[in-house]
């Protein structure tokens, strides 16, 4: 500590601050003085360990939120290009074949990351377009019977507009190749999709939150429903959407 | 939450600024993103400010006069992160949820003891105040010179070279703890 050099130039040598005349007299003094040495390798290695770290990539529903929003203000100073519009499904399609790609390895469900591949690419669908849902209500009494005729089963529909998810309206997805019904929900500005199908099992299992690159996932059982619920909202803010619609659930008669 | 902070006042970017936006500030959104993450600490909250600080910068955009991209849009993050905190009772995000959490690495499988190493690393830079950790982060992760984290700190470059130190400091001692000390060649301070 003694020495004057080593207390102002080590981290401006490391971070290559100095100009060359500096970085060599600073050379020079290392030969001479054992401690500006020492500090000089644990500064080294203290930058090595931090730039090791992995570098975290925009994941794919920031960049397309984004580009989304971009293009509402493009389009709001002038009609949208065809052009701009063409980029864009382009961008969408290869959204959702990342997003894909990214599950393979997931194996949050005990079915295997397939179904869970298929559910977040149908929420990215709900995400991202501007027509979320084919049947736009928060009336259960419509939504309900919308889904007649489409699927081969009747789910139950609730609004939880009092619990902070007020329902949009319901669509139709795919999973495992069967026909499903999917209710979007809101959520602030973000959007939650509850995906849902008959149980093989009559038992009741509460819902696992799990987090994956940004979306919280639940998964649950319950009045003979298989549950699954996909959003970019917090996992606090999807259990307690779980919660709000057990509560629905559970007041059906 | 999050709101976009469109002010009715703002002028009004057309699609010709849109396009350059595009072509210039927005192949760095996952430097954006990056910062955001070690700012919040939280993989979601860090969207919401990515996003909301792309918007701003779109907002800002006709006052961006050329030089260098990044500076300028991580300034704009760090400001929009301490107005979102203001907006919300300024509540920090509790430690545990970092920790807790398996490494930021993209790659779960990769080599164990890197990997661990690299989850001790990332906890202990978590783990700092967040006057250490900006500041390690523009410099280590973001690889920004002392000028420009000066313009995205709002600080003159000597007080960024003694935060920088002082930083440094309380990382070596929060590795200390965290990494066995024949492992990763810290010496005592």
């Amino acid at each position: 500590m003694d020495c004057p050099t080593c207390e102002t130039l080590v981290d401006a040598y490391v971070d290559g601050e100095l100009s060359a005349a500096e970085s060599a007299d600073f050379e020079r003094a290392l030969g001479r003085c054992p401690e500006c040495l020492r500090k000089l390798e644990a500064a080294r290695a203290m930058s090595g360990m931090l730039r090791e770290l992995p570098a975290t990539p925009a994941p794919d529903l920031l960049r397309a939120r984004v580009n989304r929003e971009l293009g509402a203000v493009a389009g709001a100073a002038r009609p949208a290009m065809p052009r701009e519009r063409m980029r864009w499904s382009a961008i969408a399609a290869s959204i959702v074949v990342a997003a894909s790609l990214g599950w393979l390895g997931g194996n949050l469900t005990g079915q295997g990351g397939h179904e869970t591949d298929e559910l977040v690419a149908g929420y990215i669908r709900v995400a991202m377009s501007d027509r979320a849902v084919d049947v736009v209500s928060s009336d259960r009494h419509t939504v309900k019977p919308w889904f007649a005729g489409r699927i081969d089963y009747s789910p139950p529909v609730h609004d939880l507009k009092s619990d902070g998810f007020p329902l949009d309206g319901g669509r139709v997805d795919f999973v495992d190749g069967r026909k499903v019904a999917v209710l979007v929900y809101q959520h602030g500005q973000h959007k939650l999709a509850l995906t849902l199908w008959p149980s093989a099992s009559a038992s009741s299992a509460s819902a696992q939150v799990a987090q994956r690159d940004g979306f919280s996932i639940a998964e649950w059982r319950r009045k003979g429903f298989e549950l699954r619920a996909v959003s970019d909202v917090t996992s606090d803010e999807m259990a307690s959407f779980a919660k709000a619609l057990d509560r629905a659930l559970d007041s059906d008669s | 939450m999050s709101s976009d902070a469109q002010k009715p006042d703002a002028p009004r970017p057309d699609s010709a600024a849109v396009e350059r936006f595009r072509t210039v500030v927005l192949p760095h959104l996952d430097d954006a993103y990056g910062f955001a993450r070690w700012l919040t600490r939280d993989p979601v909250a860090a969207q919401d400010l990515a996003q909301e600080a792309m918007l701003r910068a779109l907002r800002y955009f006709h006052s961006f006069r050329g030089g260098e991209v990044r500076p300028w849009l991580l300034r704009i993050v760090r400001n929009t992160w301490n107005d979102q905190r203001s907006r919300s009772g300024a509540n920090q995000q509790p430690l545990e949820t970092i920790e807790d959490r398996p490494a930021d690495g993209p790659d779960p499988e990769q080599n164990a003891l890197a990997g661990d190493r690299r989850r001790h690393v990332a906890a202990a830079l978590a783990a700092l105040p967040e006057e250490a950790r900006e500041v390690l982060v523009l410099r280590e992760i973001e690889d920004l010179s002392y000028k420009e984290i000066a313009s995205v700190l709002d600080l003159p470059i000597g007080t960024v070279m003694s935060r920088l130190a002082r930083a440094r400091e309380k990382l070596a001692v929060e590795l200390r703890g965290r990494l066995g000390r024949s492992e990763h060649g810290l010496p005592d301070v």
